[in-house]
């Protein structure tokens, strides 16, 4: 793991919190730094929907701005078990809804390559505070792209491992069906290290696998003689962005050179429009059962009512910003006897129709590779705060890793007018050793030189 | 006979007698204090997750096995979407759209003979906290929250009061004795809700309301016979049924309104995304069938034809699976299935009643009882003597040991009772003089004499062959 301090770490933290507005809660620090365990002394960033014994857990959500828990996540446990310290709470997107990590109860959270821009997220704050090097490892959830886009637009290593892979016990969920516990590092190793470390099955959670955790970083082999590589062009070939272009077209050729085995894959564009329908429809229907126990009434921000009744809906009203309240009543709405069919039944069936064409993509190749975002990050002013209008695929292809529960990673290919951009490699489900091996050889190939001005 | 056709469906909410929740590992238990059986599961806290309970799965199997249900192998659980206080995380895990248990019956004692009434569905679920609306506030135990429930839904196939309690009844005693379920209605651990509407048209049925919270087969009995009543009293006013929740009031004997029914509620049921479909192994299931405990109707079979008991006496005796299993663990030392039959029928239960004691609470033993009935059977004391020492055996004590400290011991020394017929023959000549000129009932009086001179303790069949014999000597 990149070596930190913990005392260096928390120097980086307060110094660059007043700029990028990461941080929610810093932690009380331990008086003694554990010598023991794969991440000895290693400080780590959590986003706050990962629950914290004892330390404030909000998921960046004004109704849970008082909530102290009374356990620890899997998650928390397992890093605490490995000998690394929690340094802080990361900011997010409101309970994770968002894509820019302007909704947050706190505020926007700011790219350390430009401040004037956005994060991403919704996991913003954990990406930015490993960028600008506060700390070597930072926990994020990806429910829809929320680790992978803020890595692109940070220009860090962002993992979202298959579905199941890390037990969610302790994730303030935003959709069950999506949500996957993932990192930020600034190296495919690293990352590696963190999924030994985070992975495995355990009771909590019934949805987490039993499959075998592997010694990922130890075996970690970054040749890329005779992988097999498709590139889904689909998407890469909508790149706009001449800088974005010219570096993916490179990667390609380097790719060749270095002895991988690649070829150009298609997607049926069809299938790709419906990803965002698909994905809000599933994903604000979870969440508004999900979060139906905020109600103010054993934990959280209490507002004052007649009746229980009032106490709930005066807590709900006033704890959530509107556009997360608009969330529920659209996941509500399509949950309703008379739209089911119509909406959230007929986008399950989709996601279904979307995830046997992807996983056809993968039937002859060892990844599959595309461009992370079509563009670099933008202006915070040029992001509405709610966001309701037609997305493009291409901006919303990553949801097919968690449509199909896929491993998924992000690496930094380059820079654009001095702003990151990312390339994505996705791997069949459980296949992470494969995954990281190859992003280890693309990680070298790319060579990424980026540093923040910050 | 009214001219009205009442239609009834229950819907029965069992709790199951398992150590842990549904999804978590707090205990179940009822009576404790408030809130200390709980855990962060069952208080719905951020980022919690529910962790399916075997054992509860186990416990569904065997009541599904026991009420004649088709098991669904995969094992489904779907969200039921509310706001209420005592719904900790704003929605109730269930199983909507693939219960666990469908297309079952259990079949009552009707006076027209036995009757099937068909089982619906049976599924899985987890109960609320319980609430308390006090004046200075509104309180919440999660206690109770999470235990693992089944819902047993019957088809709308009962028509009458006996009929209601009776499928109650039947009910309670098959997942008793599955030791599924506590099935004790005065805890809630059994609830009871019962759907009744009339109609004058057998093609029709009638606007249905439905009584909530019974709590005990009797009630369940007197508020349908209640409703059917009220209902009948309106349809012949021309008035109409009005679509409500009712409860049955005890002191008045009537049922009265809850809340009037304002449309159906969308509960929004969708697919539980936390808990993946699990596949039954069939040999689990199997396994579980074939260690089942008996039935009660299997039971009584048995009992009939093992203990040669009636109809009658067997039905009693398993209706109670407490006295059942006791007069089974008496059978294996007493000496005459009848009498042990009747002492546990009669004047057992009688006492037991009479002071209120369980029989489990009792400090009468099966060894004791059985005793009891083989004293009497082998002529150690008669059986009028066998009621004297009955209290004192009901205190604990073996009946050997009453009859010794009581000197009760019949005279059946032959040497002893010999000595007495003579001098009871001496000192009636004129009998003697009877017995010979063929007036039998001289031996009557002639026993009654020894009986006396013994004060009861002479065995009376033993005199009487003695007296005989003796008589032939003189």
């Amino acid at each position: 793991m990149d070596k930190t301090t913990i005392e260096q770490s928390a120097k980086r933290l307060s110094e660059v919190q007043p700029s990028l507005n990461a941080v929610v809660t810093f932690a009380e620090l331990p008086d003694e730094i554990s010598t023991q365990g794969k991440l000895a002394g290693i400080p780590v960033v959590l986003k706050d929907n990962i629950i914290t014994n004892g330390l404030r857990t909000t998921a960046s959500s004004g109704i849970l701005d008082n909530y102290i828990p009374v356990y620890d996540s899997i998650v928390a446990k397992r890093l605490k078990e490995a000998g690394a310290v929690i340094m802080a709470k990361a900011s997010m997107d409101e309970l994770g809804m968002g894509g820019t990590n302007r909704n947050a109860f706190t505020g926007p959270v700011h790219n350390p390559y430009d401040l004037d821009r956005i994060s991403g997220g919704s996991s913003g704050g954990s990406a930015v505070l490993v960028a600008s090097k506060a700390v070597p490892l930072a926990i994020g959830t990806d429910t829809g792209d929320s680790i992978r886009k803020p890595a692109a637009f940070c220009g860090v290593v962002g993992f979202k491992p298959t579905y199941g892979r890390i037990p969610r016990y302790g994730i303030i969920p935003y959709a069950s069906s999506l949500d996957t516990v993932g990192t930020f590092t600034r190296s495919v190793k690293d990352a590696a290290l963190a999924l030994e470390v985070l992975a495995g099955r355990d009771d909590h959670d019934m949805t987490s696998s039993y499959e075998e955790v592997g010694e990922y970083s130890e075996l970690l082999n970054d040749d890329l003689k005779g992988k097999k590589i498709g590139i889904l062009r689909t998407v890469s070939d909508e790149i706009k962005n001449p800088d974005i272009k010219a570096a993916f077209d490179q990667l390609v050729d380097d790719l060749k050179n270095a002895g991988a085995i690649v070829s150009d894959l298609e997607m049926d564009r069809k299938l790709l429009e419906l990803i965002a329908p698909v994905y809000k429809t599933i994903a604000n229907a979870e969440a508004t059962a999900n979060h139906s126990n905020l109600d103010g009434i054993r934990f959280g921000v209490r507002k004052p009512g007649e009746s229980v009744e009032d106490v709930m809906t005066a807590s709900r009203t006033e704890g959530f910003s509107s556009y997360v309240r608009a969330r529920f009543v659209i996941g509500s709405y399509s949950l309703f006897e008379e739209n089911q069919d119509r909406l959230f039944r007929k986008a399950q069936k989709i996601r279904r129709l979307i995830s046997e064409a992807y996983a056809r993509l993968f039937e002859d190749q060892d990844v599959v590779l595309t461009i992370a975002a079509p563009d670099v990050a933008p202006k915070i002013e040029e992001t509405s705060e709610v966001r309701f209008g037609i997305d493009r695929f291409e901006e919303e292809h990553m949801q097919l890793a968690n449509f199909t529960g896929y491993p998924s990673i992000v690496l930094p290919l380059g820079l654009s007018d001095g702003l990151p951009f990312g390339v994505e490699l996705t791997a069949r489900p459980f296949e992470e050793q494969k995954l990281l091996d190859t992003a280890a050889g693309v990680e070298k190939v790319i060579d990424f030189q980026g540093e923040p001005t910050l | 006979m009214s001219k009205y056709t009442p239609t009834i469906g229950i819907e029965i909410h069992c709790e199951l007698k398992t150590n842990t929740k549904m999804f978590s590992s707090a205990p179940v238990a009822f009576g404790k204090k408030a809130n200390t059986c709980t855990s962060a599961v069952d208080l719905g806290l951020p980022g919690t997750l529910p962790c399916l309970n075997k054992n509860a799965v186990r416990l569904a199997i065997k009541a599904c096995t026991g009420l004649n249900c088709t098991i669904d192998p995969l094992v489904k659980f779907d969200r039921k979407n509310y706001y209420y206080s005592d719904l900790p995380k704003g929605f109730q895990i269930t199983q909507q759209f693939h219960p666990i248990g469908k297309d079952g019956f259990v079949e009552i004692e009707t006076e027209e003979g036995k009757k099937k009434i068909r089982i619906e569905r049976i599924h899985m679920e987890e109960d609320t906290a319980k609430q308390f609306h006090k004046e200075s506030g509104t309180y919440i135990d999660f206690n109770r929250a999470g235990t693992p429930l089944v819902e047993i839904v019957s088809k709308p196939d009962m028509h009458t009061a006996q009929e209601a309690a009776a499928y109650v009844e039947a009910l309670r005693q098959i997942l008793f004795y599955l030791n599924v379920s506590d099935v004790k209605m005065e805890e809630g651990s059994m609830r009871c809700d019962v759907n009744i509407s009339l109609s004058d048209d057998p093609e029709k049925l009638g606007t249905k309301t439905e009584i909530k919270n019974l709590n005990s087969i009797a009630n369940v009995q007197k508020a349908v016979a209640a409703e059917i009543e009220r209902q009948s009293a309106l349809l012949d006013e021309g008035q109409k049924v009005e679509q409500a929740t009712r409860r049955y009031d005890e002191p008045t004997k009537t049922t009265v309104l809850m809340r009037k029914k304002e449309g159906n509620v969308d509960y929004k049921y969708f697919p539980e995304p936390n808990i993946f479909p699990i596949a039954l192994d069939p040999a689990w299931i199997e396994e579980i069938q074939a260690n089942m405990e008996e039935l009660p109707q299997a039971r009584k079979e048995r009992m009939i034809s093992q203990y040669k008991l009636s109809d009658y006496d067997a039905g009693l005796l398993v209706n109670d699976r407490e006295k059942a299993d006791f007069y089974e663990e008496a059978m294996k030392t007493a000496r005459d299935a009848k009498k042990m039959a009747n002492w546990v029928i009669g004047d057992i239960s009688a006492w037991l009643n009479k002071n209120s004691v369980a029989l489990a609470q009792s400090k009468l033993t099966p060894e004791a009882a059985a005793e009891l009935v083989n004293v009497i059977h082998d002529g150690v004391i008669s059986g009028k003597q066998g009621k004297e020492i009955f209290e004192e055996v009901m205190q604990g004590k073996m009946p050997r040991e009453v009859i010794k400290e009581k000197g009760m011991e019949q005279v059946s020394d032959d040497s002893a009772l010999l000595e007495m017929v003579n001098s009871v023959l001496d000192a009636n000549p004129q009998s003697i003089e009877d017995y010979k000129n063929g007036k039998d009932r001289a031996i009557g009086f002639l026993v009654g004499q020894v009986m006396k001179a013994s004060k009861g303790k002479a065995n009376p069949k033993k005199t009487n062959e003695m007296i005989r014999t003796e008589l032939t000597k003189r």
